[in-house]
């Protein structure tokens, strides 16, 4: 199979960029209706008094939550001022790629937890893009970004999740 | 175990190989909607059959994410709702409606790093074929017994 490696200049430039901050509150019904979609019906994401009964500080939050919780409690007053664009940290690269045509596709999605997120949390995060790269495969153009996003917790600066998404643009 | 069990899962009580109950899940296309309004991702191959065909697609499709989402919920459902330190997957091919999925999550390795009491888990969503929809590992740190 023929597929290659290529350095695009353009590719280079973008590796380091920022893709945005953003501030969210986790709040409980997203969760709940959230842990509910991915089939997950423990009660300890609905009923506080299941949480405590696991011995947990608040209602958690589900392992991919953190994909989707900006959807929910990013509310606008809350956020930096030196906002980058307004959309997700995947949605500003992926909209440059897509101006070209050709499909999008999530390859790889990757969660570092450095302590657990609790309804009531907010959270400061702060994205770049950490890898780009682009390869030949079976026809395809295949250009690779991978953005990173670190959520800190607003009161302690304290790292809660690192969210690592490689986006692939095919053409 | 029943849905509003919680136990606790010691790192002295498991091995290499050993597996976490599996969870099968029929995917059906409400599933597919209300994972669109619970992430906030209406992309319309997920929700619009219309669309999906007009793109070349059989049907409407899961999105990665619920894939990932429905995994997940196996592995802490076994290790705990906060034991997760990483997760990570591939997503390997698309879901249909009216396919079985099964989880499928297997020990690696343990290793303690100081205090901390690691285990190391691959972890796979099949289908009844066999086929990998998403393909990944995953660390979750264990209390220790004693």
């Amino acid at each position: 199979m023929s597929e290659e490696s290529q350095v695009d200049p353009d590719l280079a430039n973008l590796i380091g960029k920022p893709t945005g901050k953003s501030k969210v509150v986790l709040e409980r019904g997203p969760v709940a209706y959230f842990a509910l979609a991915v089939g997950d019906k423990s009660p300890i994401y609905k009923d506080t008094r299941a949480a405590k009964a696991a011995g947990l500080q608040a209602i958690p939050v589900p392992p991919t939550f953190a994909f989707a919780w900006d959807t929910w409690g990013k509310f606008p007053e809350i956020q930096p001022e030196d906002d980058v664009p307004q959309g997700s940290a995947v949605g500003e690269v992926v909209g440059s790629l897509m101006a070209k045509g050709g499909t999008i596709l999530h390859g790889e999605q990757e969660f570092v937890y450095h302590k657990p997120a609790y309804v009531g949390d907010v959270l400061s995060g702060e994205g770049k893009v950490v890898d780009a790269y682009r390869k030949e495969s079976k026809g395809h153009v295949m250009t690779f970004v991978v953005t990173e996003m670190i959520w800190c917790d607003d009161k302690t600066g304290d790292p809660v999740v690192t969210s690592r998404s490689n986006i692939i643009h095919r053409l | 175990m029943a849905d509003n069990e919680q136990q606790v899962l010691y790192f002295d009580d498991i091995e290499e190989g050993d597996q976490a109950p599996v969870k099968k899940h029929r995917i059906t296309r409400t599933d597919m909607v209300r994972y669109a309004g619970a992430s906030g991702d209406y992309m319309p191959m997920h929700h619009d059959e219309v669309f999906a065909k007009s793109i070349g697609q059989p049907s409407v499709f899961g999105h990665g994410m619920y894939s990932m989402g429905l995994l997940g919920a196996a592995i802490t459902d076994w290790v705990g709702k906060t034991s997760l330190t990483k997760y990570k997957v591939r997503f390997s091919s698309q879901t249909w409606p009216d396919e079985e999925l099964r989880t499928e999550v297997t020990v690696k390795g343990k290793t303690v790093d100081g205090q901390r009491h690691l285990v190391d888990m691959e972890c796979r969503l099949l289908n009844a074929d066999g086929d990998v929809k998403v393909i990944g590992e995953a660390q979750a740190e264990l209390p220790a017994r004693n």
